[in-house]
């Protein structure tokens, strides 16, 4: 598996999804603190880290319902479709893309993949690429509203920028690596 | 272990670059004399006074350095040829033809001979402006990805500097789209629960397990 | 996996009489380059040209040491020495490019005999202590303090039906490459895309594992 040590993977899964346990379980009251028991009956719905959840749900001891915010229903659907650019997708899922592919592989659910789509092309054009333009070194305001995703892109963008804009500039044509000149410090 | 994407990993950076360009021809008016040199470049020379020659930039810049000769900017560098190239520029959506490597070797011959360069102010601000027009034009290029999804992106007429400026944003949100794009196809095999409590398609997941 | 492709194959010099006539060493190398440290993957290794490139290259060191002996003039040893400079770093830099690669998939190259094969005797020297050198950390910082069937640095659990804890290149990423001919109408592996025509001396953003064999037999160059 290519990314089993990307902390980016790792940290999307631990995203929250609602999930109804099938079966009664045991020793696992942490899920719901009501109760003395130290167990959870079935049919009672708790909220779980994706990572968990998945495991659960392909053994068939919970199903799996999807964050509000992927919800047919929900009006964040509505927001991402009528002005996704402004839409704080991140306080809603860090991961938004990333959580977002997870879900609907795992449970195939066929609406949250348009959804993605929809969101990234409108949100790649009135955020991502203006920002990679954007000629100055002030932040720009919507950046908070980014995903981990789409920050990733946007530094790439600008930070390939930036070298380019140093290159320009001048400066030494050959830089000395930084360990060179500086004595080592020696090992204890 | 290196697993993670790192948007730097495969890019050139701006020196790579011009190392790359320095090996680019150009014209040089020596005002000495030199025995050919057989390079591991190539055969150059030989070098009689006020007789042109071609040489690599990096050759020229180091004869120049030194007094040994005057270089001859090459064509597209004139400012009649750079106002052409930027009026069409400015009316087309399309890039124009330049040589790949356009901003390398204008950096370098404004830095290393501004003196052999008829009209340098005027030159430069071409170049400038040329460079802010085409920058100006990638960006609304990049926005065409987003309206019509395509896995191949062809970059006509783009230059080695521009294309290696925009690779990172350009590469990771092609795949992004691509991804997306996928995972709305595919009816994925986590999608009908397996009868048995069998520890699933481990393909392609970090399993609890291990962790 | 992908064994299909592990024919050796040297880079470009198939049916492209043009470009072998007019195509120097000093080029090949320059192209060597290039295309290892686009390449997410490591190719195979150019090892005739590299052995090419060693010999002229201590050829014009001997040749600069002479000059110097000889009382050549100095424009002339010091450009001498910069053609020398400039060869020796492309060397260079596409060797350190192929060890860094090494170092990140060293588990990945060592179990794949495709990808074992492109590398030289060297540098599978050097894969195979990058190799144990990570194998013993694992162990001695965590794996051994683990419980039974957690031990493996391949595997996360003696469950787990494949080496499912080797970082991998991604092969699907996006790479801009160049053809210097025209080569067609081509079509994109996966999905019923349309085919991409590929012109020549156009640079295109293509996914790295649809161009892979391309870049292999040289009919595409990355940039």
């Amino acid at each position: 598996m290519a990314n089993y040590y990307d902390i980016d993977d790792i940290l999307a899964e631990e995203e929250l999804v609602p999930a109804v346990f099938l079966q009664t379980a045991n020793e696992v009251g942490i899920f719901d603190c009501a109760d003395e028991t130290n167990k959870v009956e079935a049919g009672t719905q708790v909220e779980m880290p994706f990572w968990l959840a998945q495991e659960l749900y392909v053994r068939q001891a919970v199903s799996i319902k999807v964050p509000p915010y992927f919800d047919t229903k929900a009006k964040t659907r509505n927001e991402i479709g009528a002005d996704a650019a402004h839409v704080d997708l991140r306080s809603l899922c860090p991961y938004f893309y990333n959580f977002g592919c997870k879900i609907a592989r795992l449970i195939g659910e066929k609406t949250i993949g348009p959804l993605l789509l929809v969101a990234f092309r409108t949100r790649y054009r009135e955020v991502l690429i203006k920002a990679h333009t954007a000629a100055s070194i002030v932040v720009p305001k919507n950046l908070t509203l980014l995903t981990k995703e789409e920050t990733k892109l946007y530094e790439a963008g600008q930070s390939s920028t930036a070298a380019f804009k140093k290159w320009r500039m001048g400066g030494p044509r050959l830089q000395k690596a930084s360990v060179l000149g500086r004595k080592r410090k020696p090992v204890e | 272990m290196g697993s993670q994407s790192d948007p730097h990993a495969f890019a050139f950076s701006a020196a790579e670059l011009e190392f790359l360009a320095e090996d680019e021809t150009v014209e040089i008016v020596p005002n000495m004399r030199l025995e050919p040199l057989h390079l591991i470049s190539g055969d150059f020379g030989p070098f009689r006074p006020q007789i042109a020659t071609q040489v690599p930039l990096w050759l020229a810049v180091a004869l120049k350095k030194r007094g040994k000769c005057t270089i001859r900017p090459p064509e597209w560098m004139s400012v009649e040829k750079l106002t052409q190239v930027l009026e069409a520029e400015r009316d087309s959506e399309k890039f124009q033809s330049l040589p790949f490597h356009y901003v390398e070797i204008s950096r370098l011959l404004f830095d290393h001979a501004r003196e052999d360069i008829p009209d340098i102010y005027m030159v430069r601000s071409l170049i400038e402006d040329i460079k802010d027009v085409r920058f100006h034009k990638i960006g609304t290029g990049l926005e065409i990805i987003s309206k019509e999804v395509t896995y191949a992106l062809r970059l006509k007429n783009l230059s080695a500097m521009e294309a290696n400026i925009v690779r990172p944003f350009v590469t990771q949100a092609l795949q992004t789209f691509h991804k997306l794009n996928t995972s709305e196809a595919i009816p994925e095999s986590g999608s009908i629960p397996s009868r048995q409590r069998q520890p699933v398609n481990q393909r392609d997941k970090r399993v609890l397990k291990g962790r | 996996m992908d064994s299909g492709d592990a024919s050796g194959y040297s880079a470009g010099v198939d049916d492209d009489y043009e470009s072998l006539l007019s195509t120097t060493d000093a080029e090949l190398l320059k192209r060597a380059w290039r295309n290892e440290k686009a390449a997410p993957e490591i190719l195979q290794f150019e090892a005739a040209l590299v052995q090419r490139s060693r010999e002229q290259i201590q050829l014009m060191e001997e040749t600069v040491e002479e000059f110097s002996k000889n009382g050549v003039d100095p424009l002339t040893v010091s450009l001498y020495q910069m053609d020398l400079d400039r060869t020796l770093f492309l060397l260079r830099s596409y060797l350190r490019t192929r060890l860094q690669k090494i170092e990140n998939y060293a588990f990945h190259i060592q179990k794949t005999t495709d990808l074992w094969n492109r590398l030289s005797k060297q540098e599978q020297n050097f894969a195979e202590r990058c190799v144990d050198d990570m194998e013993q950390h694992l162990d001695q910082s965590v794996l051994s303090k683990l419980p039974q069937g957690f031990k493996s640095h391949l595997k996360q659990s003696s469950l787990s039906l494949a080496d499912d804890m080797v970082p991998e290149p991604q092969l699907d990423q996006y790479v801009i490459c160049r053809s210097k001919r025209f080569l067609g109408a081509f079509q994109l592996d996966d999905s019923g895309e349309e085919p991409v025509n590929i012109e020549a001396n156009d640079l295109y953003a293509l996914p790295y594992k649809s161009i892979k064999p391309l870049v292999e037999s040289g009919q595409i160059d990355l940039v």
